[in-house]
């Protein structure tokens, strides 16, 4: 729409196989969220709603290694480059996410954790995303 | 005219940015404001992308148009435009039921977004297999 295809791959540094992954993880998170607001007992455990996003992160950081160890024997600096763009990347998200669910799922005992601070690592991944994409230009 | 990569980032950029910054305020009830003036950034984005799109499809009915180059990216304009409707009913719908002007099921708020989704997974799909066979 915006973007094309090869340009999101370009700015994401992610391969167009891990954006599929993600999003198929998104769609099924969003199915589980939906189930878990309108089942009226006894409800989804929060932790068990992320499943999905968690797995879409593993499965994206083992693709990531293979890629990264088969490029390394040809281009060395490119292949660390792009393992520590993804690594910062999915370990960001997962921080988010985390945070997030635990939010949800004990809200009681984490009344300190306020969504800012939730939130803080997508900002952080904003800028990367900005920094990226001056370079990409 | 056609924008650069860094243009188009920069827009897409300010309005997430400001989304989310007014979101986290809300949530944290910093601010009391209405749900649909919370989505402002996203109704702004929409309308921009949707304008934008229009104008492209427009520019079909241009004397000194070529339909030779056409016919692709017309079935691929209609489908981005399909999906921008699709993502405004559902932040519409999202907005209403947060405000508690309707009492729908959230499964009922989420169709246009697992249609939106679906059909964006299809189109990647694609891409992903298609590059395989090549």
């Amino acid at each position: 729409m915006l973007f094309s295809l090869r340009e999101l791959v370009q700015w994401l540094g992610f391969a167009t196989f891990e954006l599929f992954l993600h999003l198929l993880a998104l769609l099924v998170f969003s199915m589980l969220v939906a189930l878990q607001a309108d089942l009226p007992s006894p409800k989804l455990s929060w932790w068990l709603v992320f499943v999905p996003l968690f797995a879409a992160d593993g499965l994206s950081t083992y693709f990531t290694t293979i890629v990264s160890i088969r490029l390394y024997e040809k281009e060395k600096r490119l292949a660390v480059l792009r393992l520590l763009w993804v690594l910062t990347v999915l370990c960001l998200k997962l921080v988010c996410e985390v945070l997030l669910c635990q939010k949800l799922a004990e809200q009681d005992q984490a009344r300190d954790l306020w969504f800012g601070l939730i939130v803080s690592p997508l900002f952080i991944l904003l800028q990367l995303l900005m920094i990226r994409a001056c370079r990409v230009n | 005219m056609k924008m650069s990569l860094a243009q188009r980032v920069l827009l897409s950029w300010i309005f997430t940015l400001i989304f989310l910054i007014m979101l986290v305020l809300k949530l944290d009830s910093k601010i009391h404001w209405n749900w649909f003036l919370i989505f402002l950034p996203v109704w702004t984005f929409d309308a921009i992308l949707i304008l934008m799109l229009i104008v492209k499809m427009a520019g079909r009915c241009k004397p000194d148009f070529d339909p030779r180059d056409g016919d692709e990216s017309v079935k691929r304009r209609l489908w981005y435009l399909a999906a921008l409707l699709l993502k405004l009913a559902f932040c519409l719908t999202l907005c209403s039921r947060l405000e508690k002007h309707t009492d729908v099921l959230v499964s009922v708020v989420c169709v246009p977004l697992w249609l939106m989704l679906g059909g964006a997974l299809l189109e990647l799909g694609h891409s992903v297999f298609c590059y395989r066979r090549d």
